[in-house]
């Protein structure tokens, strides 16, 4: 291992939670709990147009119908609906800042301490970076360059207000919002996230990327992020997290869509590093997010690519609609739980169409106290002639107190479709173990490196942005748990 | 009728009911069928079954004139022939035949996760009118066959049987289920593998179309012990073939193994459930199918490791071939691990018979048809390689052939 990894190491050990701090900043927010009321007020702060508080409402309605989906392997105390904020804006952002200079240096601050200050990311990275803040999105990079490609980034929001004819086409056409409780609470209250069309035939230059961040105590986030790929067009986007250190649970439940017509592709990475809650498992971020992508056209393609390594509870199911003929999705992902962290996560793959493909790359990572389960259905409907699946899930288990379950569900109901399926559970190689501290590794830095190594097919799939960020958060969160 | 009116119509038929403590578990059934009402929606178990012939059946049972048979034929081999899910008392030096009692009423049936997972088990316990109780003696190795008769239309025969293997015994079971009328056997197995014991369990279904055959067992092995499965499916009427297994003590081991052959309309459903509740134990769950016409069958596995069960190896397979367009298979080889130093897997495959494979024997000069019937044969011969008793070998190469010749 390299003396710059050990370095992160020893800088994140001194520091349990890098990013666990506070910006103070005064919020603006309306009274807790949910009612017909406080929707209006989201609604009416972001001076949305009255057929969009229409579907709000309706959201509402369908919401109050539902329970939530009891199904996962998860364990949690009953979540108040009405004992939590559900909108908080940092004052002074109801008009938007044209630059960086026009912004509370205060939030500059928090966007250094995270690692990502914007000056750098648009000279460096080449990022164009939609931050969102609570729950207004506060700067937009990069806007000009994308524009003259026609590209449209912007907060969905201001999505809402320009392009009202993309949004009521395509808001809540692959997650309907009756589909489950989540889905409707986050569909009657989201207050901001991102929105993405990327123009027929365009290849977008650069890795869109979002940093969400959850600041206001008590402040769920209820992001609604809707990407549109136009024929043959290509958008990679990138999407981090990381919280402040918060004793009360907070709830997120975001709904993430994505739309890839005809000879599209879209490509989504996610780093989840919300925060985990302690070692006692007080604390931590839910996190209910719903994420689905509809390959609609013919040869489309949606990749997703998931680092989870945080919430004290993850329910998280990224999936695929392979509507199109020739249309491929594919889904990699890491999960690491730690302490008294639980997650289940997994995704679906619906073929519908000919000759579709997809393909499932997971690897569960349980330590400490923690119950990490992949769950995942693949099914064939009876049109989907010669489709074809690869699934693979590999968990690995650190400490005899933790869980790794795998469920997956198969179902075919077409006689030349394919189906694979392998999982595998162990532990920790011993062999491999004793080779590297044969080489002078520490048994710590042995288990991280082997760790790496077994994520590493998952890690590749990862932007060069988010990469290196990911390979650091795999060792972090191994911390103090082994050996 | 609903179930509640349909046991206290039926109640002096079945077995146990004078019981008081048998009586309070059964009202508690009851409710949870109330309250639970067959909900398909969140019981996968359920899925694709027709519900109505098991909810809403009428309740007959016979006890037939004609008595069961038991025969010493040649040493340590014995055969039975069980009518209605009866058979007479016997005893020898090595077995010993009873009808079940009330205290083995409470093995298996009074589980809570099955209590409230399981209905079919839950039925059986609250219809309970048949069953009898083998009990294997210490170091003895003998052979039973166990033919199930049947003998009239409409008899729904609830039966449960028990089987003890005593310490260093070993058994090879053989149980045939060939009926040819419309009746329901919902029967429950609950085997007990003392120290160091051996079963190896056969189970050859072969049933007519309107004939229903719902069949669970739980087995539970001590130190050293092991249980082998193996069932084929060859019926034309519904099958359910659920098998829970218990590894309670180190070092022992469970094998279960399954082939169905579906056709036509037939549903099958198929789970097989292993516990590592001990250290040192092996289990192995494999099952495959082959599914023609508008055939649907699920395969339900799982494999769980607890806490304690370190050096667990567990290992799942499943594998289908669709050989018709309106044909489904759902599986869900499932895996909770709560040890670390275990190595556990399973493999899951679902689709039609290699193309290649086919065209490399037509290329030789095969027919289609013959081509496909060599490779489904190759499909399951691993498994039926595997037999190592001549009898059951050739029994099952002649339904094999019997299944091959409906293939298109």
């Amino acid at each position: 291992m390299n003396s710059e990894t050990l370095d992160t190491l020893d800088s994140y050990s001194k520091n349990k939670y890098k990013y666990g701090f506070v910006t103070e900043i005064a919020n603006e927010k309306p009274n807790k709990g949910l009612n017909e009321n406080i929707i209006k007020f989201i609604s009416q702060k972001k001076n949305e147009p009255e057929w969009m508080l229409n579907w709000r409402l309706k959201a509402y309605s369908k919401w109050k119908q539902m329970k939530e989906p009891k199904w996962a392997n998860l364990n949690f105390p009953e979540i108040d609906y009405q004992d939590i904020y559900y909108y908080s804006a940092p004052k002074g952002f109801e008009k938007k800042p044209k630059d960086l200079s026009e912004v509370d240096p205060k939030l500059i601050e928090t966007y250094n301490k995270l690692g990502i200050p914007l000056e750098e990311q648009k000279v460096l990275a080449g990022v164009a970076v939609d931050v969102v803040f609570d729950s207004v999105s506060v700067a937009t990079t990069y806007k000009g360059e994308l524009e003259k490609l026609g590209i449209i980034f912007c907060s969905i929001g201001e999505a809402i207000q320009k392009h009202p004819e993309l949004i009521k086409k395509y808001l809540g056409s692959v997650i309907p919002p009756g589909d489950h409780s989540f889905s409707a609470l986050n569909s009657a209250v989201f207050t901001d996230g991102s929105f993405v069309y990327i123009p027929e035939g365009v290849k977008c230059p650069m890795e869109l990327s979002t940093y969400f961040r959850i600041n206001a105590e008590n402040t769920g986030q209820f992001e609604r992020t809707l990407i549109i790929a136009d024929k043959g067009s290509y958008v990679s986007y990138l999407e981090g997290c990381t919280a402040p250190k918060r004793d009360d649970n907070q709830l997120h439940a975001a709904n993430v869509e994505l739309i890839a017509l005809e000879d599209a592709e879209i490509k989504y990475s996610t780093v989840q590093n919300w925060y985990p809650g302690d070692e006692d498992g007080k604390g931590g971020i839910y996190n209910f997010v719903t994420k689905r992508g509809l390959c609609a056209g013919k040869n489309s393609k949606i990749s997703w690519t998931q680092v989870e390594t945080g919430s004290a509870i993850t329910w998280k199911y990224p999936s695929c609609i392979l509507k199109g003929d020739n249309s491929i999705g594919e889904f990699y992902s890491v999960a690491i739980t730690n302490n008294y962290q639980q997650a289940d996560t997994g995704t679906k793959m619906t073929h519908i169409g000919k000759n579709t493909k997809s393909k499932i790359i997971s690897k569960g990572i349980s330590l400490g106290k923690s119950q990490n389960t992949y769950r995942g259905e693949v099914s064939f409907l009876r049109k989907a002639d010669k489709a074809r699946n690869y699934t693979q899930c590999d968990s690995l288990l650190v400490g005899n107190k933790c869980g790794a379950h795998t469920v997956p569900y198969i179902d075919s109901k077409n006689n030349t479709a394919v189906i694979e399926h392998e999982a595998s559970t162990s532990k920790i190689n011993e062999d491999q173990l004793y080779y590297c501290r044969q080489r002078g590794l520490s048994h710590e830095e042995a288990v991280s490196l082997i760790v790496n190594g077994f994520c590493k097919q998952v890690l590749q799939e990862l932007p060069m942005e988010f990469a290196v960020e990911a390979q650091k958060l795999v060792s972090i969160s191994l911390e103090g748990s082994v050996g | 009728m609903n179930i509640q009116d349909n046991y206290l119509k039926n109640k002096k038929n079945i077995f146990f009911s004078e019981n008081k403590d048998i009586q309070t578990h059964r009202e508690k059934l009851i409710k949870i069928f109330e309250n639970d009402g067959f909900d398909k929606k969140n019981n996968e178990s359920l899925k694709n079954i027709n519900l109505k012939n098991f909810i809403d059946f009428k309740y007959r049972y016979l006890i037939s004139e004609e008595t069961s048979v038991i025969n010493n034929n040649q040493e340590n081999n014995y055969s039975i022939v069980s009518v209605n899910g009866q058979c007479s008392s016997f005893k020898d030096d090595k077995i010993e035949i009873t009808k079940i009692i009330d205290e083995d009423y409470n093995d298996f049936s009074k589980n809570e996760t099955i209590e409230n997972n399981d209905h079919f088990v839950n039925l059986n316990s609250l219809f309970l009118n048949s069953g009898f109780k083998i009990v294997i003696k210490k170091n003895n190795n003998i052979s039973i066959k166990i033919s199930n008769i049947i003998t009239d239309d409409d008899l729904t025969i609830f039966q449960k049987n028990n089987y003890i293997c005593e310490e260093g015994s070993s058994l090879n079971l053989i149980e045939e289920y060939e009926n040819k009328n419309n009746s329901t056997s919902n029967i429950l197995n609950v085997i007990k593998l003392e120290k160091n014991s051996q079963l190896n369990h056969f189970l050859i279904q072969d049933n007519s179309p309107y004939h229903n055959l719902i069949i669970t067992s739980h087995s539970s092995c001590k130190k050293d012990s092991t249980y082998t499965q193996k069932v084929y499916n060859f019926s034309e009427g519904y099958v359910r073939n659920f098998h829970y297994s218990e590894l309670i003590e180190a070092n022992s081991e469970a094998d279960l193994q399954g082939i169905f052959f579906l056709k036509d309309n037939n549903l099958s459903n198929n789970k097989t459930f292993v516990k590592h509740l001990a250290e040192d134990c092996k289990s192995n769950q494999v099952y495959k199918g082959i599914l023609n016409d508008s055939s649907k069958a699920t395969y339900f596995s799982n494999t769980h490791v607890d806490q304690v069960a370190q050096k667990t190896e567990g290992y799942q397979l499943s594998k289908g071939i669709l050989l018709s367009d309106n044909a489904s298979y759902f599986s869900k080889p499932e895996l909770k691990i709560y040890a670390d130093d275990v190595k556990c897997s399973h493999g899951s495959t679902i689709g039609p018979i290699d193309e290649n494979a086919i065209f490399y024997l037509r290329s030789r000069g095969m027919s289609k048809i013959a081509a496909t019937k060599i490779l489904i044969s190759s499909f399951i011969n691993e498994e039926l390689s595997s037999i190592d008793n001549e009898q059951m070998s050739e029994i099952i190469q002649k339904k094999l052939v019997r299944y091959l010749s409906k293939v298109k």
